[in-house]
């Protein structure tokens, strides 16, 4: 069979193609570390956040160096804590769930979003570089009051994140 | 045109269909391919890539 050389030419071009968005992809896994949502979670009962050990206070706490965990319940119409605080140039695990219906969890211009299913909890690290405030929204039409439902995201200094968390201590 | 090309060539000629020369399709298929690597380069590795908050895990 013959080939016109520009069909071969048109052949080539499209696979490396495709083997560059592949190549880019398996880069972004391997070089930055970019990852998806994992249904990584044991389920909870919704009903029952007030007595769940991470839920029933939602807040950040430190769980390892540079590493922090922040507990997130998700609720028509808001989010809880609010502004949830973390230190800047750390690695956060944000853990979210809901109350009632299922709703959504974008800190807004970023890669952090999730959807937050009531009887399950949403898992995702991310890493903070200096201090931002983000807008956090919700991106699931879960009612009524969805268009108003939003909070915050505040990236602070180390020094402040202390001082936030010491002096305010239940708070 | 470049059917009636073809046909020529492959009526008169067997052999002969390198004499059909679509440079200019070769050219505008160039360019869309250098503005797909460029499209992706920007989307992935500038927008995706350099937004703040990288999910890794």
């Amino acid at each position: 069979m013959h080939i016109h050389a520009y069909e071969k030419f048109w052949l080539a071009a499209s696979i490396l193609l495709i083997l560059l968005l592949i190549g880019s992809v398996t880069y972004g896994a391997v070089g930055p570390g970019v990852a998806m949502v994992a249904d990584s979670e044991p389920p909870i009962d919704a009903q029952g956040l007030d007595e769940d050990e991470r839920f029933s206070e939602p807040r950040v706490e430190q769980v390892g160096e540079n590493h922090y965990a922040a507990y997130v319940v998700a609720y028509q119409f808001g989010f809880e804590p609010s502004p949830i605080v973390v230190p800047e140039n750390s690695r956060v695990t944000f853990y979210i769930t809901s109350r009632d219906v299922i709703h959504g969890f974008e800190v807004a211009g970023t890669n952090a979003n999730t959807m937050v299913v009531p009887g399950e909890v949403s898992e995702i690290t991310v890493e903070t570089d200096g201090p931002e405030e983000y807008g956090l929204i919700c991106n699931e039409y879960c009612g009524a009051g969805h268009h108003v439902m939003e909070g915050k995201v505040h990236v602070v200094s180390q020094e402040e994140f202390e001082e936030r968390n010491s002096g305010g201590d239940d708070a | 045109m470049g059917q009636n090309q073809a046909a020529h060539a492959s009526t008169d000629d067997v052999s002969g269909d390198e004499e059909f020369d679509p440079i200019g399709t070769l050219t505008l298929i160039g360019i869309y391919f250098v503005i797909l690597l460029l499209a992706w380069v920007y989307i992935y590795y500038i927008e995706f890539l350099g937004r703040d908050l990288v999910v890794v895990g």
